[in-house]
């Protein structure tokens, strides 16, 4: 069982217990509109955007500064609520409890809609689709398709967490899987050879194919699983999911965000920018 | 009472022995073999300059030296570890004295909350603690009005002493959980130097007719700081170290800003060895200062 998951657990059945008194109280019906997110943020006039490192959907310019697709949609939005925008940088595993906590309003940062996560928070309609792609090592699984590494002999290194290792165990249920906290350090499994293949979100896979040529491949250019990645808001709050997903299509029918996702995933011409190597 | 004490312990031997030597050259041996496996087994190209770039980088347009968000991020640690000594060092006298009070009330209190910190696993109990603090108290005495309504003169001061004013609540939650958690060891510290204090003390003071309140504070309390002062100077050292806990709370420490770079630059052991020698390098001139300031005092008092 996964450590995380226990104390992301643990603190939420805290938080909720703590809620319980004051949901209580409040006139709910009435008040919806009136303690809309919204509405508090319009006041005022931050958009607080609780956003974790992930590139290239928010990562670190050489100054420190943050850029990325998301970081571009979060101004984005809060350029046309015209109030300005903060960001809040928070640690994976304990972004949803920070939600709920209200240490941001509203989590732009890649998250995939899984039905368990819906439980406990509130999804507006994707912004972007990603997926899982897989990178393999020449060396141990050149010329094997798809289909090849579902096999005991097989090793998958995946990052831990929901999506990769989840898709990597479904995809692949023979082969054994290594888990790792970062995906350097699964990449890093493949490339010594400890390894046949490795599965992260796209599209780093391929970024990392064009940076090690003689060393990795792709076994398909396809993505392994499609995601649909949304906003993600405290339950409770129609106003604002209403404003958020609406947002969404707006800019969806008006092509901002395909443009925006294409600059940020199809090349990297935006390295010059980023400290990466 | 000097037929209690030990005979003074015998000097070490300052010479090499032969076993010294054999323990030495396997370690340069071991450290050697480590090295090979990383150059030539492990297929990694070591690159620095990435990891480097943020902890100082030139600024390409005024030519000057800005520091990045490692050393950023070392500062907010330190100032975490400053804030959260003296808290915590608050909470360890308070707690400490109650632990030897002769009230049971005090003395249940304080010896519950000891227990039931050094008992749980420190990242449980900031994960529960934070999300309670900052979701349930910080609201009530109105932490982020006071920080968002701030005027700019007084944001700066704060953004020095503590943290960017956008940031300021969840320093404080941060400083209010290590300050708990460390102030449990302090408590146990404060109890050690207090019963340190010879019992004659107590009955000579006594005996001259002072009151409890006042052997403590003018006779015992005088002498227990003294031995006192140098495990607190340690536990600030620790607490520079641990501090690296509330990165799991987004506080923008050197922990928090490495995990960052890390995913930023992929980059991952460049990163953690960079920030393991930013610890150790802070921690070792703590220590060092630390050392003498209790040379100096020791001296002093004779």
């Amino acid at each position: 069982m996964n450590l995380r998951k226990i104390i992301t657990g643990a603190a939420m059945a805290g938080i909720m217990a703590l809620g319980l008194g004051g949901v209580a109280k409040a006139d709910v019906a009435q008040s919806l509109s009136s303690e809309s997110v919204i509405e508090e943020i319009k006041k005022r006039g931050v958009l607080r955007v609780g956003m974790s490192t992930f590139v290239p959907w928010a990562m670190r310019a050489k100054d420190g500064g943050l850029i990325g697709f998301e970081i571009d949609v979060a101004k984005k939005v809060a350029e046309d609520m015209e109030v300005e925008v903060e960001f809040i940088p928070t640690q994976w595993s304990g972004i949803i409890p920070a939600l709920i906590a209200k240490k941001f309003d509203v989590i732009i940062g890649g998250m995939s809609i899984t039905p368990a996560r819906n439980l406990t928070v509130n999804f507006t309609i994707p912004y972007a689709h990603s997926g899982q792609q897989m990178v393999a090592s020449m060396e141990l699984a050149d010329g094997m398709a798809v289909d090849d590494f579902n096999s005991s002999d097989v090793t998958i290194a995946c990052r831990r967490g929901a999506t990769p290792c989840n898709a990597a165990a479904k995809l692949f249920p023979k082969a054994s899987l290594s888990r790792f906290d970062d995906d350097a350090q699964a990449f890093q499994e493949v490339v010594n050879g400890n390894a046949h293949g490795f599965i992260t979100s796209a599209p780093k896979p391929r970024f990392w194919m064009e940076k090690h040529p003689g060393k990795l491949f792709m076994p398909t250019e396809e993505n392994l699983t499609q995601g649909d990645e949304a906003f993600a808001l405290r339950k409770g709050d129609p106003d604002a999911l209403n404003f958020f997903s609406n947002w969404i299509q707006v800019h969806t029918s008006n092509g901002w965000l395909q443009e925006r996702h294409d600059f940020w995933f199809t090349n990297q011409n935006w390295a010059d920018q980023v400290a990466e190597n | 009472m000097a037929h209690d004490r030990p005979p003074p312990p015998l000097k070490p031997k300052r010479r090499w022995q032969k076993i010294d030597v054999v323990i030495i050259g396997l370690a340069f041996v071991a450290i050697a073999y480590v090295v090979y496996r990383v150059e030539h087994v492990l297929v990694y190209k070591w690159e620095w300059q990435p990891v480097l770039d943020f902890v100082a980088y030139k600024n390409p347009d005024t030519g000057e030296w800005v520091a990045n968000l490692l050393i950023q991020g070392l500062l907010m640690t330190l100032r975490l570890a400053f804030w959260g000594t003296i808290a915590a060092a608050a909470i360890g006298l308070v707690m400490g004295l109650c632990r030897i009070s002769q009230n049971l009330f005090l003395r249940a209190t304080a010896r519950i909350y000891v227990e039931l910190i050094r008992n749980i696993p420190p990242i449980v109990f900031i994960f529960v603690f934070y999300f309670f603090i900052s979701s349930q108290i910080m609201p009530i005495i109105g932490v982020d009005d006071f920080a968002r309504n701030a005027s700019p003169e007084t944001a700066s001061i704060i953004g020095f002493l503590f943290s960017p004013m956008d940031l300021f609540s969840n320093f404080l939650a941060g400083v209010i959980c290590l300050a708990m958690f460390e102030g449990a060891y302090i408590t146990e510290i404060v109890r050690a130097g207090v019963q340190s204090i010879e019992k004659g003390q107590w009955e000579g003071a006594r005996a001259i007719g002072l009151s409890r309140l006042n052997v403590m504070r003018d006779v015992i309390l005088p002498q227990a700081i003294r031995k006192i002062l140098p495990p607190l100077a340690g536990q600030f050292i620790t607490l520079v170290k641990d501090s690296a806990i509330v990165s799991l709370i987004s506080i923008q420490e050197l922990t928090f800003s490495a995990t960052e770079v890390a995913a930023t630059t992929t980059r991952v052991f460049e990163t953690w060895i960079v920030v393991g020698a930013m610890y150790f390098v802070i921690c070792y001139f703590f220590a060092v200062l630390f050392g003498r300031l209790e040379k100096r005092l020791s001296q002093d008092r004779r």
